[in-house]
């Protein structure tokens, strides 16, 4: 189940659909935030034409003379002919003010007589004929009818009575229809937006989805040719080995032992055996060096018994190098042939790096067998690494674990093993492989 | 020759207005009586009257969603007379205009409403014969 999980989520069709559902909630966050304000803003803009529209078409000529007195029969027929014409739609209140701040008309007649100061802003209004808009303030005296009807705009504009006394023209609206307006917004730029941007994920994704089958059609190819070839590769190695190792090898050994022969002969004069002894030795060093080089190019057995011997061939160049390597092989008999190779490979890169690089005196390989891991130590008393980039004795630039180490990291770690290198300059290295046995 | 009448009885609305109505009926040409007025209803105040010798006139008002509703009515009981009639709040012309006693009671009669403004409201109903010039007239304060 963890590996279903782990292997959609690295899908690259799974990420973009996620990235594509993170982008839809933004976009969607986003333009309900924009048409809120768009709507209200167009709420408010429509809702101060609609007072203007009022004012000048409907109530203006409506006025009567006497109603800014408050002469009750013209408070009246103002009152039968308007009430129906301007409560409509989501108008909820209507007022006309006079200057000082006497209420000569509402729809709530409690409220007609009334005087309540008015603020600074109605009043430029008064004066200047334009209109305004606000939020209505419910605990103010004068909208405490208002209070059961939620949140109101309130827009008001100047008006004047037939006797010329300028009046303050006040409709209220409820906020349920800014809210509608907001909706109608967002209704309305939604399929442009979130609808699009979906259409787009939707079209894609099984773009997406075929090209990252032929990624991976193509990386599986990859795959098999790179196999092929290492298998080309291992194939004529192999011959190599073993034409060296029945040829040359053979011969050499045979060459080897009729030297001994000799000079363990008694008929060997002196100054003969002293001429052939440093030869003899000569022999022998290159022979182990060849078999340390067969070794390499194609190691004998890389089966768990054969893992001893296999390693002690791969230290062998170490005596020569003045280097005094040990191998120990612990109980390993059960472990995997990939487990084996792999722990070969990785010991391989380390004992090639110590050899030459480190300018070590000690190196001791060692593989045990803990529960069902395979591990494997490589540890050295050289130089150590250097830190990538810097400089090393001698002018050589520091390289790290080593590139070899490096390119089998992905390796180990499509075995779900792990590897670790601990160094330090001057204080030797140490290469530490875990892996499934 | 003017003649007042009481209500017979008060209202008692929610809005607990107090009410108080003066009924005044004109009669126009000599003839001339008067009814006591009468209440009916929960809020209503309804005064009744004579004038005109037979014709008898009616003056409804009640409050209505924070107006008051007029209702003003004559029956002389002849059909086809024409009278201009007149609602006067607080004594201004609220509403008028023209109308025909029609059959078979031989009345008419007109609604309007008006704003119940603060303190107390006095709605008078007048009916002018546009013929004999006998006139009919009702107050109520409420």
């Amino acid at each position: 189940m963890r590996a279903i999980l782990r292997r959609t989520a690295t899908s690259p069709v799974a990420q973009f659909l996620a990235a594509g559902l993170v982008v839809l909630l933004v976009v969607a966050v986003g333009s309900l935030v924009l048409s809120r304000r768009a709507a209200d803003h167009e709420a408010v803009a429509d809702a101060r034409a609609t007072t203007e529209l009022l004012a000048r078409s409907v109530v203006q000529p409506a006025l009567r003379r006497g109603l800014v007195s408050g002469d009750a029969g013209a408070v009246d027929r103002f009152d039968r002919t308007m009430l129906r014409k301007l409560l409509v739609g989501d108008v909820q209140r209507i007022k006309i003010w006079r200057g000082d701040g006497r209420i000569v008309y509402s729809d709530e007649t409690r409220l007609i007589g009334s005087r309540y100061p008015l603020g600074e802003e109605e009043l430029q209004v008064l004066h200047h004929g334009t209109s305004d808009a606000e939020i209505s303030d419910l605990s103010r005296p004068e909208n405490r009818f208002e209070r059961g009807m939620g949140g109101l705009l309130e827009v008001y504009t100047r008006v004047r009575s037939p006797e010329g006394k300028p009046l303050l023209f006040e409709v209220y609206y409820s906020s349920a229809d800014i809210a509608r307006r907001r909706q109608d917004v967002y209704d309305a730029f939604s399929p442009i937006t979130v609808g699009g941007l979906l259409a787009l994920v939707l079209v894609t994704t099984p773009l997406l989805w075929v090209l990252t089958r032929r990624l991976d059609r193509a990386g599986r190819d990859r795959e098999r040719l790179l196999l092929a070839a290492a298998d080309a590769s291992e194939s004529e190695r192999r011959r190599i080995a073993r034409d060296l190792h029945d040829g040359v090898v053979q011969d050499l050994a045979g060459t080897s032992f009729a030297l001994a022969a000799a000079l363990r002969d008694p008929a060997t004069d002196r100054a003969t055996s002293a001429r052939l002894e440093p030869l003899t030795a000569s022999l022998r060093r290159s022979l182990r060096a060849l078999r340390s080089l067969l070794v390499e190019i194609y190691p004998p057995d890389l089966r768990a018994d054969g893992l001893a011997a296999a390693l002690g061939d791969l230290v062998a160049p170490a005596a020569g190098a003045g280097v005094a390597a040990s191998v120990q092989v612990d109980e390993v008999d059960a472990a995997s042939e990939d487990a084996v190779r792999l722990v070969w490979r990785v010991a391989q890169e380390a004992v090639r790096n110590t050899l030459r690089h480190a300018d070590a005196s000690r190196l001791d390989v060692h593989v045990r067998r803990e529960g069902d891991r395979l591990l494997l130590d490589v540890d050295d008393d050289g130089q150590g690494l250097r830190p990538a980039g810097s400089a090393a004795p001698g002018g050589r630039r520091g390289e790290g674990p080593g590139i070899g180490l490096r390119s089998l990291r992905d390796l180990i770690r499509e075995a779900g093993g792990t590897l670790e290198v601990r160094s330090a300059p001057d204080r030797g290295t140490s290469v530490h492989l875990e892996v499934g046995a | 020759m003017n003649q007042s009448s009481s209500p017979s009885n008060r209202p008692t609305g929610a809005r607990r207005l107090a009410v108080a109505a003066v009924v005044t009926a004109v009669a126009a040409g000599g003839a001339l009586s008067a009814a006591p007025a009468q209440a009916k209803g929960g809020d209503d105040v309804v005064h009744r009257g004579t004038c005109a010798g037979s014709t008898h006139w009616k003056l409804k008002v009640g409050p209505d969603d924070g107006r008051l509703e007029v209702e003003g009515e004559i029956d002389s009981n002849h059909v086809g007379q024409s009278w201009n009639w007149r609602i006067l709040h607080n004594g201004s012309t609220s509403a008028s205009g023209t109308a025909t006693t029609k059959a078979p009671s031989g009345s008419f009669e007109v609604r309007r409403t008006v704003v119940n403004l603060r303190g107390t409201d006095t709605v008078t109903f007048r009916a002018r014969n546009a013929k004999s010039g006998a006139l009919c007239s009702g107050t109520v304060r409420i």
